[in-house]
């Protein structure tokens, strides 16, 4: 288990578990994501934020190279330097996701990096049960046998907290709450014990307490597996309360990067600064009775 | 509750049938008044019953029991004709813009639609208003001309609050006005929203689960669970002193845009019970207390036991 990633903290010699360096991505004369970098290291938890169309989501499904299966989009420039040990290169080195093939890009979806989404519903197949469809991904890409695999969707039902996970593991996902689905979700992701978490907005469907509970989740679930987190949102609520570091990104440009400490206290870019200063915090009112304004800056956003 | 109220709710109930002879009881016995002027949010979890309580009050659902009076006339239980005239006085702004618009109408027209039905204005008065309506939200004049899809979702919430405006209504209902918004966008419109307020006197009920926004837009606040009002206050009284165990969880869960105030995620796991009753059955009523001037909390037997 890695120890608790401190951003005030220079990490030292450890390397980054993913580099992602002068990332392009275009969708044909549009660019989505225009020469993006950043590190993430074992145990941090990095927020991308920005709002719609930033090229947010597009980056972290570019890391997943999915970003080109059935769309025009085109991974025009930049790596995504992945460490994923002896298994992939003889000398440990990083291999460069961009340029690997479907075969090697298949071993480490699931496995090594994985991905949940905002939908929890869109997610699953409503055809088959919870239970068939986390023991399917350890199947897959453990080759676990049926019972071998259905023992362990039951132990990551516990591992997420679904209360009675025995009888969950037979229902249907239209029988479950929004708040149940994901953690299901949560559950497939972190069966293969990845080392690298994508969290696509997921908890953006979900109402303000099962919001609470699924952040709490995830927040314990990677002081346990030590997984390095991305999480993809637009709330800044949300970043404020799980994010180590966080990335602003602003149309396809990330404009400013830092610690979650330095990028709320004292925030550098012009975007940034307007992007929080629209940002409603609960508590800001106290001592007052009347309504009030959003102090915007005179900037179009 | 004030006499002068803009709008009076009471002991409201919306039933709806489901299969098998049972019911969803969306909203149960609502009590609760609007102040002329007055902007009064009311907040809850998806099912709570919010949008339910918005439609009876427009009357875009008939109530099962109880009643409405805008402007001193009980209007629940009016015939459509005699409705009209009382329709103009309440508008509603729903979530989603561009499912509110007509995608092979100009936005101009769209605007200019209320006054058509209602045969308030026609000919260039008209157009001068729609015009008139366009700068007051923000676009411009040659805006009116073009098509939905031409707009931004920000700029489409904007026509949607021009054309709720034409009528010169006292009451706009923003069902979750604000919730489908980028959050720079969503400030523009909620400043917007509160300028025309202090500009024409307008009274808001405002639908939202967002709690942080409706902190910044409210002057009181009713907080629904299961179709019924658990606390009802003036905001500071809701916000700095909440007292009924759901509004205490509700505040609770909200994450704060402020890293130094990071809190303890519970980590049980609830989900909020089900709203659904056999035929022969209905759920408990919730009586409340006033605990101080205007702030009502509904009396729990054992605090938390059900959320």
């Amino acid at each position: 288990m890695a120890a608790a990633y401190n951003p005030l903290k220079p990490q030292g010699d450890e390397l980054p578990i993913l580099s992602v360096r002068d990332l392009t991505v275009a969708f044909d004369q549009f660019t989505a994501v225009d020469e993006v970098s950043f590190d993430l290291h074992n145990g941090q938890t990095l927020a991308v934020v920005g709002e719609s169309g930033s090229g947010k989501s597009v980056t972290a499904l570019s890391i997943m190279r999915l970003v080109e299966l059935g769309s025009r989009a085109k991974i025009e420039g930049g790596e995504v330097l992945f460490r994923g040990g002896h298994e992939f290169s003889d000398d440990g080195a990083p291999i460069d996701l961009v340029t690997q093939d479907e075969a090697t890009m298949r071993r480490i979806r699931g496995n090594h990096i994985s991905m949940i989404f905002q939908e929890p519903l869109t997610s699953l197949n409503p055809v088959y049960t919870v239970g068939n469809q986390v023991a399917e991904a350890v199947m897959l890409h453990q080759g676990l046998n049926k019972k071998a695999a259905t023992a362990r969707a039951l132990e990551m039902l516990d591992l997420v907290r679904i209360p009675e996970a025995k009888r969950r593991l037979s229902q249907y996902p239209h029988e479950m709450s929004g708040g149940m689905r994901q953690r299901v979700m949560i559950a497939m992701a972190l069966s293969c014990d990845p080392t690298v978490l994508i969290a696509d907005e997921p908890t953006t469907a979900l109402d303000v307490t099962i919001q609470a509970q699924i952040l709490g989740l995830m927040r314990e679930l990677q002081k346990e597996t030590g997984a390095a987190v991305i999480i993809i949102t637009h709330d800044m609520g949300v970043v404020a309360e799980v994010a180590d570091d966080v990335v602003v990104m602003n149309r396809s440009k990330i404009v400013e990067q830092g610690s979650v400490y330095d990028i709320f206290e004292s925030p550098q870019d012009p975007y940034t600064q307007a992007l929080l200063a629209s940002v409603p915090r609960l508590g800001s009112m106290n001592g007052t009775s009347e309504p009030a304004r959003f102090d915007l800056v005179e900037q179009e956003i | 509750m004030a006499d002068d109220a803009l709008v009076r709710v009471d002991d409201l109930c919306k039933v709806f049938p489901v299969g098998g002879g049972s019911k969803v009881h969306a909203v149960e016995h609502v009590s609760l008044h609007v102040g002329r002027g007055e902007t009064l949010a009311v907040v809850g979890e998806s099912g709570c019953g919010k949008s339910t309580l918005a439609h009876l009050i427009i009357r875009l659902l008939d109530p099962t029991a109880g009643t409405v009076h805008l402007d001193g006339t009980d209007i629940s239980t009016l015939s459509p004709r005699a409705m009209r005239t009382h329709r103009q006085k309440m508008q509603i702004i729903f979530q989603d813009p561009f499912a509110s618009l007509d995608p092979r109408r100009s936005v101009g027209d769209a605007v200019a639609e209320p006054m058509n039905v209602h045969k308030t204005l026609s000919g260039s008065a008209l157009d001068d208003r729609v015009k008139a309506l366009f700068k007051r939200v923000g676009l411009e004049e040659s805006h009116t001309e073009q098509f939905p899809h031409q707009f931004s979702g920000g700029q489409r919430q904007r026509i949607c609050i021009a054309r709720a405006l034409a009528l010169e209504p006292e009451l706009v209902i923003a069902d979750e006005a604000v919730s489908a918004l980028d959050v720079s966008i969503q400030a523009q419109v909620i400043n917007l929203m509160m300028d025309l307020q202090e500009e024409m006197g307008l009274s808001y009920l405002f639908i939202s689960h967002d709690l942080a926004v409706v902190e910044r837009i409210s002057h009181r606040v009713a907080v629904m669970y299961l179709g019924q009002i658990v606390e009802l206050g003036p905001r500071p009284a809701i916000f700095e002193n909440p007292q009924h165990s759901y509004t205490k969880r509700l505040l609770e869960a909200v994450p704060i845009a402020d890293p130094r105030q990071r809190r303890e995620r519970p980590l049980l796991v609830g989900d909020i019970p089900s709203p659904r009753w056999a035929a022969d059955e209905s759920p408990e009523r919730v009586e409340l207390v006033e605990v101080e001037p205007g702030h009502f909390v509904g009396v729990e037997d054992n605090p938390g036991a059900t959320f």
